[in-house]
């Protein structure tokens, strides 16, 4: 893969949404993850137009089991060239961003972009004291994570993923005690069996969204927040 | 013309409930029909889905419906459920305080406007639904209302088949609340007997201007 990289290929997230290739939900089913549907429609439009050399699909307990079903499903019917990977790595790069008292969407695109690119020269992390949490996956709708105050701290997956630990389940499952905390999930996600029991667990509030925030969404995590640190938002 | 009547203003995806401030008077109309007259009205306070704009002071529906309830029952522990048209929310109180929460944000088959739209479909009273059918699983609404027309399909009335349908919907309520001994009940639910006796616990109606109370104690309070 250095090779096609040093050649001048491209490297594409594709959990992420790439300009100019809106999501086609022909793919898969209709209740589905809508982050794996949009990896899927990204595959086929990045392979429409003849760019696509290859796709690494993260298939082990690093990912999720929806990637591992398609990334067989693509292997054997279609002609797409399929580079399954496992992530196992267990030696921790720490989780600075997760402690930060950056805004939320801020500390999100850090992680997110922290796959591919270092982080920004001169970035300085203070780590605060946590106010709140957001426990789960980067979300489809980054627009949810406004709704939070700057000293929320990141929890689950997302940690796993800023630490490089992405199949660290003690790690996933880590919240701090005492802490209102928002458990996160995309609909039809396995993991939603992970952010449903752990909110009972801590007395959180489980939220379950597909593609965007709903108004009673939005509602129901203000109304969470208000309850729990009286906090009406960024008005 | 008259100048604009100030209102508090519960205004949900359904129904728009409505405290006059001048007169104390309470009035309940079409939310459709509200918001094409909303120059006649001085919104001070409200609530609810359907007005995100031009409406006074917002206040969320949680915290209106905890404020509300806490004006409306003396209990010091209690738990009360709203079923709207389009979704149903919680508070539990403890201590006179919000212990916890939650809200069906996705699946409207919770909700009061499927039973509505059913109710209205199936041309059935829902005084004349028998007591005793045995539970449709609602997994979503439309799974539900697949598996009321079988059972219809099967030979069962309408009727026995509508109250099975019920019987699933305040079954996932009771599950959404934590199945308490006592249930507290607001929303336009709270006026249909067949939904209200669907429960398997002590369920009693406030009505449905909860929330408006909430607003009322929150207005008079200044707390907003």
């Amino acid at each position: 893969m250095q090779e096609r990289v040093e050649n001048g290929a491209l490297i594409f997230d594709l959990d992420e949404p790439l300009a100019g290739r809106p999501v086609k939900d022909i793919y898969l089913p209709n209740a589905y993850c809508s982050i794996l549907k949009r990896v899927v429609s990204n595959i086929f439009s990045l392979r429409e137009d003849g760019g696509l050399d290859l796709v690494i699909a993260t298939v082990g307990k690093c990912k999720c089991d929806g990637m591992r079903n398609i990334a067989s499903w693509l292997e054997r019917t279609t002609d797409i060239p399929i580079l399954k990977v496992e992530n196992d790595n267990a030696k921790g790069a720490g989780f600075p961003i997760s402690r930060s008292g950056l805004p939320l969407l801020k500390k999100m695109e850090l992680i997110v972009n922290s796959v591919f690119a270092p982080l920004p020269d001169g970035l300085t992390l203070e780590e605060c004291a946590p106010k709140c949490g957001f426990w789960g996956v980067p979300p489809y709708d980054f627009g949810i994570l406004e709704l939070f105050p700057d000293e929320t701290h990141i929890f689950g997956w997302t940690r796993c993923m800023e630490n490089k630990t992405p199949a660290d389940i003690e790690m996933e499952c880590e919240v701090a005690s005492g802490v209102p905390t928002v458990f996160f999930t995309q609909s039809f996600c396995q993991k939603s069996a992970f952010a449903y029991n752990l909110a009972r667990e801590h007395g959180g509030l489980y939220v379950e969204v597909d593609k965007m925030m709903s108004h009673s969404t939005r509602a129901k995590i203000e109304a969470f927040l208000e309850f729990n640190l009286g906090w009406r938002g960024k008005r | 013309m008259s100048a604009p009547s100030p209102i508090l203003l519960d205004c949900g995806t359904g129904y728009a409930k409505i405290f006059n401030l001048e007169d104390s008077t309470r009035a309940i109309v079409p939310a459709r029909r509200f918001i094409k007259k909303l120059s006649e009205y001085d919104i001070k306070a409200s609530t609810g889905h359907n007005l995100s704009s031009g409406a006074g002071v917002r206040v969320n529906e949680l915290v209106a419906l905890a404020e509300g309830s806490l004006s409306m029952v003396d209990e010091p522990d209690f738990t009360v459920l709203d079923c709207g048209a389009r979704d149903v929310k919680y508070v539990q109180i403890r201590n006179r305080r919000v212990a916890g929460m939650d809200w069906n944000t996705e699946c409207g088959a919770f909700a009061g406007q499927v039973v509505e739209l059913l109710t209205r479909y199936l041309d059935i009273e829902p005084e004349n639904l028998p007591s005793d059918a045995p539970r449709i699983p609602v997994v979503c609404g439309v799974l539900g209302m697949t598996s009321m027309f079988d059972m219809i399909s099967k030979g069962k009335s309408h009727e026995e088949a509508l109250a099975g349908f019920l019987r699933g919907v305040a079954f996932n309520c009771e599950t959404l609340v934590g199945r308490p001994d006592r249930l507290y009940l607001s929303g336009g639910l709270c006026d249909n007997k067949a939904f209200v006796s669907a429960f398997t616990r002590e369920t009693i109606p406030l009505g449905r201007f909860v929330l408006i109370e909430g607003l009322r104690k929150i207005y008079s309070e200044k707390i907003i």
